[in-house]
């Protein structure tokens, strides 16, 4: 504020006071309530968000009922570097058991689709090849990318997510029109899933 | 107080979305599916009736200098515990609304009615300008969401009714057959075009009377 406006405003220190009080009492007042809300509420949150988590991991693991999952693994620079190099981002990382040997990881990435951010669940077995794919949140359009995001059947036969179980990064990163096939009209959705899933073939190359 | 003019005017004549033309964002984002709309609409009336109530409480010791920033407090308080809560109880319902719940903070519909009406007016009436003006905004969007689902996609009642989908969520009861429905009418370009048409009708509507009333005159 500038010292001409100064003058102009009620300079009475006992009003100023008033103002900085009545809005600190009310912030006060209004975090209290939602700290007592968030305290309900805290655990019920993280329960849900820990189930969601759990059942998208048993989506893309060979052997859903066998299979036992770590909690979520330190991201390591290298991990991290290795998505970014493909052009998507790491998440989260979590180790899988099955029948108490290693088997592999699942890995949850954000790759960019049409309308925004799409994170999947990538699932790669110990030999780098994948197990399965599955999509957490998107935004990709009604009618249209949402038909890649609901793993919608190829023309082969094959579910468009499902395409890439089997796959693996020995013949170089996978492109969508050459092993990959895109759902006519979302290729950028399609081509979305593939970045991220190039991602995690990446991630679980460097985490070997 | 006059419960029927407030009536009248949440719904019709002062309508927040189709006469005042508040809260478009949120109006043209979420209205693809009847569950979204009907979400929506509810958690705003619960949000602006309970900011209504405080703001209409609190107006003789609020200062009239920093009234807008006391505001934002309360209805951003508000907005966040019902986040949460619809985060813990109705998780469904805050995966398809995702941001645009926290987006109520900045709805124009809660401050707009802050100001003119619960800053000026008693508990009661606020509380019932708070039912009636959210009253008004979720049937706008429910007959945003029926036109768009109907015509976008050929079903009713997305996300509440009919078989699952893919992704596990209700897809609502077919009533088109799929390759009749227009797809853009789901795209926020619809959203458009479907507003536009229900505030020109809206316009329509309430500028007959008093036409006919000149013309007789």
């Amino acid at each position: 504020m500038s010292k001409e406006n100064k003058e102009k405003v009620q300079m009475d220190p006992k009003y100023i006071l008033t103002l900085t009080v009545t809005l600190f009492v009310t912030c006060v007042i209004v975090a209290g309530l939602l700290g007592g809300v968030n305290a309900i509420t805290a655990d019920r949150i993280d329960a849900i968000t820990k189930e969601k988590t759990e059942a998208a991991m048993q989506k893309v693991v060979a052997d859903p009922e066998g299979s036992t999952f770590s909690d979520a693994l330190e991201l390591t620079e290298e991990m991290t570097a290795a998505a970014e190099s493909c052009g998507a981002t790491l998440a989260e990382a979590y180790a899988v058991e099955a029948g108490g040997a290693p088997a592999g990881y699942t890995l949850k990435i954000d790759a960019s689709g049409s309308q925004g951010i799409i994170t999947m669940m990538v699932g790669v077995d110990a030999e780098g090849v994948v197990t399965g794919v599955s999509i957490v949140t998107n935004a990709e359009t009604a009618g249209i990318g949402s038909k890649v995001m609901s793993n919608e059947l190829l023309p082969s036969g094959v579910g468009v997510l499902d395409q890439f179980q089997g796959k693996s990064a020995e013949g170089g990163d996978l492109v969508v029109g050459s092993g990959v096939d895109a759902i006519s009209g979302a290729t950028v959705s399609t081509k979305g899933v593939t970045t991220g899933v190039n991602a995690a073939l990446a991630v679980a190359g460097v985490m070997g | 107080m006059n419960l029927k003019k407030q009536f009248v005017e949440g719904l019709l004549t002062q309508n927040p979305v189709l006469v005042q033309v508040l809260g478009m964002c949120s109006t043209m984002a979420i209205t693809t599916s009847f569950f979204n709309g009907l979400g929506m609409g509810v958690a705003v009336l619960i949000i602006l009736t309970l900011s209504n109530v405080i703001i209409s409480l609190i107006r003789k010791i609020v200062p009239d200098k920093i009234r807008i920033a006391m505001f934002i407090v309360v209805i951003a308080g508000f907005v966040t515990m019902v986040d949460l809560l619809i985060k813990a109880f109705v998780p469904a319902l805050s995966e398809s609304l995702g941001v645009f719940i926290p987006l109520i903070v900045v709805n124009c519909i809660i401050l707009g009615r802050a100001e003119s009406f619960s800053y000026k007016n008693g508990v009661a009436a606020s509380f019932f300008d708070g039912i009636f003006q959210g009253i008004g905004y979720t049937l706008v969007l429910l007959a945003m969401c029926i036109i768009r689902e109907f015509l976008g996609a050929g079903t009713f009642g997305g996300g509440l009714l009919g078989p699952l989908n893919a992704a596990g969520s209700p897809a609502g009861i077919q009533i088109l057959p799929e390759q009749f429905a227009i797809k853009v009418l789901t795209l926020p370009v619809g959203g458009f075009l479907v507003l536009g048409c229900l505030i020109a009708a809206m316009q329509w509507a309430l500028s007959r009377p008093k036409k006919n009333k000149e013309e007789s005159n």
